[in-house]
């Protein structure tokens, strides 16, 4: 063996050696310090980023309110289905190719292929459909920012569609995510279509604004009607779930005990609140019904007593369901062209001349003129010269006084006291505005249009004004507009001897535990200055219109119950013939709009009915019927069970009489 | 001797054999192991999954090459030493020409279907090749650039083709090893600095010609990692978060949200430590550390007792490979360096870096069987 010893003595490194152990000690030392540093100085500081980590809040949707009619009958409720959300932007271990120790995660957005198998299970309405909903994921696998979270692109999974997407999820994860949600439902769906309204995305503006009402993409929310009106109480509140999440942002089974206890605490959603409202579902249903075989127009049935909506009625309708999946292109396209407007609520979004109907404001007008006689008998001869023009009437009526003027509709009549200048449109205006006429009713519902009521001024500012424009106005023609509630409100107020109420839909506002929130007072405009004399005389010749055999609605007086109203044919002038007018039988658009303003029993009135039928004719012939139908399926039934539900007992609470979900 | 009365003849040689081993080491070793295998079944995806059982595999092969190396007296060693570290510099042309790559290094030659990692034995080769070289050098003839020369030469060989790899870490720490044990040497502390400091000066170099983009990112990224967040740093990020969330007592076995629920990547090869920093916080860190001193200074005090000054140069060298290891890695995942690909000795998955450095734990047996007494 080779004596290693014949080299230096090793002692003599001994020095060199005991600075090096020195050396050595330091370094551990310094270690050990930047170890007191990140773990005792600065360990509260990183246990929160851990916790940043780990900590994943995912909101719980609120169960949204349900709406209600007067007798419990779920209008609108939710039923539980799917919807898919999508996590464009995932943290993945990646594989860098660069090099070395080199491996990161990074975050990867989702691949082409995984949409491209995701869009193959799912079933589109048509190209429009999916080509809207590629564009929607592109948009947030383009926005980094924004695809990191969970955003859902899609409601209302079908059965189909979901079991389809459960068994591809190993290919779909991390990227795509099915979660139980709901959707919103309509038992009657279009019976009640624009009471209800129907339900549709968040508009990207509103998430935009940032105005702290917490929505987010792919959230719904009420479009149309109730749901729009009271969105803020039908929603309610999102609760938040914390839940533990591992780096692929995936919920962990069995988390760390420590993980668990650093989670903040679970809130519960709250759930969005009941509406209850005053419409009767049965009333609703009638009138509906009421309208086969008309293509448009609206029916208003109001408490004259309280102003609240019992039946309110606008044809044609949308199923408020057809929103809740995706509509075709091609269908939404017939709807936006139809000529009969099937996103026009007609009672209260478009006004029309009131015509006859309008003769109430006319007559109460006259007999406040103190040198009125209302007896003085007036000659029809079917028509009437004034600077220059001929003014029409159906036929020679004969000798008129008012009360007649009224039961037969008698145009001269009216013409000849605007020729006289009782009627004046400053004074028209005065009355029809103290009725509530050009002016929101306040109902609150689809965006109510004004009206109008012609004033000089107004006919002057629009270049209308010209000599026997107060003729056609005392007609309800010329310039003067309303809607359908408006009339039904003037109805309202002549029948219950001048009380214009502000009519309201919606009765009262529980929690979903049945609290009381809100309960509508009914709300009384001032009182119009009329003699009640005068509104007695005019509920005369209402009372005519259907019980005098010369009354225009003589034909279609009910039996059995006492109605009183007023018939209205209102002449729509030479309308321009629209684009696929024709390609609808049975819809003319030059003939006359039909109006029918009941109330009954006429010697105590309870309810009034307004109809409108759009180019329907005569009155008497279209809107009549409809509003018999309704007053009879209203006072009959009542007749029969003798009453209604009586004040101050409430309906049923909701879920009792019909269970919800059905199952 | 007690034990050996009651034991009688038959057994002497294997009571001989068992009181020449040194228990200091053996204890150290085993306590490092057990702390390491305990961390390394909590990192696993899986307790106990494959990747473990291959790992305990090597390492009871390198116990049994522990016991076999520091069975060789250091005179064997200092006869087989050039020519092992021929073989070494053999093995890793191999690897240069036709090794296997993964995660773009080319760092593995293929056994049968075992992976086997070159450059790890090189460490244990470069060490007994230098301390031989420094061992014949005549003290009382200086020629210090000369004998430099050769040295650095014997070192820049393997570095040269470890950094081709491309695997500078590696290439440095090896580097570092030699600088070690040059500095034991009476090599003139002049003649050192001019070393260390051209050392540097060839990194500045390197950093503005040679670096390849993601070593120099790296380096970026070590500066600021918060601006890298998502993406660079992220791995260093995440591994000072599951440093600072083990706090003074740890989060326990098991329960370091940053290991289980899998935020920090290279749990198991790279960045072992920052899990067990976690689930045993400062205490056990402390601890894992003492151990590791312990083993450093070990080596030290044994080189100070060699009976030849290759044996002490052969007990520096494995010290050094310790400390640079454990500070290496110790220091990257606090942040204290770059991140290289630098493992934690017995803690970082991998079997040719484990059985190697259980060979240099008998390299020091058997310089510890040979010490002089006292």
């Amino acid at each position: 063996m080779i004596d290693l010893r014949a080299a230096d003595d090793p002692r003599l490194l001994r020095p060199r050696l005991q600075v090096m152990a020195g050396v050595a000690l330091l370094v551990f030392a310094a270690l050990l310090g930047r170890l007191c540093q990140l773990q005792i100085l600065e360990g509260a500081h990183y246990a929160r980023r851990a916790e940043q980590n780990f900590v994943d809040v995912v909101p719980v949707d609120a169960p949204r309110g349900r709406i209600f009619a007067s007798g419990g009958e779920p209008l609108a409720t939710n039923r539980p289905t799917y919807s898919l959300h999508v996590t464009a932007w995932v943290r993945r271990p990646a594989d860098p190719g660069r090099g070395a120790e080199a491996t990161v995660t990074r975050r990867e957005p989702m691949p082409d292929g995984v949409l491209d198998t995701l869009a193959s299970l799912l079933d589109f309405a048509d190209d429009e459909d999916r080509r809207r909903f590629l564009e929607k994921v592109r948009a947030l696998v383009a926005d980094e920012a924004r695809g990191r979270y969970a955003t859902r692109v899609r409601n209302n999974l079908s059965w189909e569609e979901n079991a389809r997407i459960q068994a591809r999820l190993d290919d779909l994860a991390p990227w795509v995510d099915v979660r139980a949600s709901d959707r919103r439902f309509y038992p009657v769906g279009e019976v009640a279509a624009f009471v209800t309204g129907h339900m549709g995305n968040v508009s990207s503006e509103r998430l935009r604004r940032q105005d702290g009402t917490g929505y987010r993409p792919g959230d719904r929310v009420g479009h149309t009607g109730i749901e729009r009106q009271w969105e803020n109480y039908l929603r309610g509140r999102p609760g938040a779930r914390p839940r533990v999440v591992d780096v692929r942002n995936r919920e962990v089974e069995d988390p760390p005990k420590a993980a668990v206890a650093s989670l903040p605490p679970y809130r519960d959603p709250i759930p969005g609140q009941d509406i209850h409202l005053t419409l009767e579902l049965d009333l609703q249903q009638a009138a509906f019904d009421a309208f086969e075989g008309v293509l448009a127009g609206g029916l208003v049935a109001m408490d004259v007593r309280t102003g609240a909506i019992l039946a309110m009625v606008s044809v044609p309708a949308i199923d408020p369901n057809l929103y809740e999946q995706p509509i075709p292109r091609a269908q939404w396209e017939a709807w936006t062209k139809s000529p009969l407007k099937p996103f026009i609520d007609k009672t209260v979004q478009e006004h029309f001349f009131p015509g006859s109907t309008y003769k109430v404001v006319s007559a109460l007008t006259a007999l406040q003129d103190p040198h009125f006689d209302p007896e003085r008998e007036i000659e029809c001869e079917g028509s009437v010269l004034y600077g220059g023009r001929r003014f029409r009437d159906t036929h020679a009526h004969g000798p008129m006084n008012l009360e007649q003027a009224i039961v037969q509709s008698c145009n001269v009549y009216f013409y000849t006291l605007a020729i006289e200048e009782i009627l004046t449109l400053e004074r028209m205006a005065k009355v029809a505005r103290a009725f509530g006429l050009g002016e929101r009713t306040g109902l609150g519902l689809n965006g109510e249009v004004r009206g109008r009521i012609p004033t000089e001024a107004f006919e002057a500012r629009t270049g209308t004004y010209q000599r026997g424009v107060q003729l056609n106005s005392a007609i309800g023609q010329g310039n003067v507009k309303s809607t359908v509630l408006q009339i039904a409100v003037l109805y309202a107020a002549v029948a219950n001897g001048g009380t214009v109420w502000t009519p309201y839909i919606v009765d009262r506002i529980t929690t979903h535990d049945g609290r009381l929130v809100f309960e509508t007072e009914p709300l009384a405009k001032p009182r119009p200055p009329v003699d009640p004399e005068d509104l007695a005389r005019v509920r005369r010749g209402l009372y005519g219109v259907v019980n005098d055999e010369r009354g225009t609605a003589y034909s279609e007086r009910p039996r059995g119950i006492e109605v009183a109203g007023k018939t209205g044919t209102a002449q729509v002038g030479r309308e321009e013939q629209k684009e696929g007018d024709a390609a609808i039988p049975g819809w003319e658009p030059t003939k006359d709009h039909a109006w029918f303003a009941a109330y009954a029993p006429a010697e105590d009135p309870q309810i009034v009915v307004v109809a409108l039928v759009e180019h329907g004719g005569v009155g008497a012939d279209a809107a009549a019927p409809i509003v018999m139908r309704v007053l009879e399926h209203r006072l009959g039934a009542v007749a029969a069970t003798g009453t209604s539900r009586p004040a101050g007992v409430p309906p049923p609470l909701p879920g009792t009489r019909t269970p919800r979900g059905g199952s | 001797m007690p034990l050996g009365s009651t034991l009688g003849p038959p057994n002497s040689r294997l009571l001989r054999a068992l009181r020449s081993i040194d228990w200091v080491i053996v204890v150290i070793t085993a306590s490092l192991l057990v702390l390491a295998f305990i961390n390394l079944n909590s990192a696993a995806p899986a307790p106990f999954s494959s990747r473990i059982v291959t790992q305990l595999v090597w390492c009871g092969v390198g116990t049994v090459a522990m016991f076999l190396v520091s069975a060789i007296d250091p005179r064997t060693l200092y006869a087989v030493a050039f020519p092992a570290y021929g073989a070494g510099i053999f093995m890793l042309v191999l690897v240069a020409l036709l090794g296997y790559t993964a995660k773009g290094a080319g760092r593995w030659l293929v056994v049968g279907s075992t992976r086997f990692q070159p450059s790890e034995i090189m460490k244990v080769l470069l060490i007994l090749a230098l301390a031989r070289y420094l061992h014949g050098l005549p003290r009382h003839r200086h020629r210090p650039w000369r004998n430099l020369l050769q040295a650095l030469a014997m070192v820049a060989a393997p570095v040269v083709l470890i950094v081709r790899q491309p695997d500078l870490g590696t290439g440095i720490f090896l580097a570092l090893v030699a600088l070690s044990m040059l500095a034991v040497t009476e090599l003139r502390l002049k003649s050192l600095l001019a070393v260390g400091s051209s050392g540097i000066v060839a990194l500045a170099l390197m950093w503005r010609y040679g670096m390849l983009d993601y070593q120099r990112l790296r380096i970026d990224v070590w500066l600021d990692p918060e601006l890298y967040a998502d993406d660079e740093g992220y791995q260093t990020i995440q591994a000072m978060i599951g440093v600072g969330n083990g706090g003074f007592f740890g989060r326990g076995v098991g329960e370091g949200t940053q290991n289980v629920l899998r935020f920090l990547p290279e749990r198991l090869t790279d960045f072992p430590f920052a899990i067990f920093a976690e689930e045993w916080g400062f205490l056990g860190c402390a601890m894992v550390l003492l151990l590791y001193a312990s083993l450093v200074l070990w080596s030290l005090h044994l080189a100070a007792r060699a009976r030849d000054r290759f044996s002490a140069l052969v007990a520096v060298g494995v010290g050094a490979l310790f400390f640079w290891h454990v500070v290496i890695n110790v220091g990257m995942v606090l942040q204290l360096f770059p991140v290289v690909g630098i493992t934690l000795p017995f803690f970082s998955l991998g079997g040719s870096n484990l059985l190697s450095m259980m060979v240099a734990l008998g390299l020091l047996q058997s310089v510890s069987r040979s010490r002089m007494p006292g």
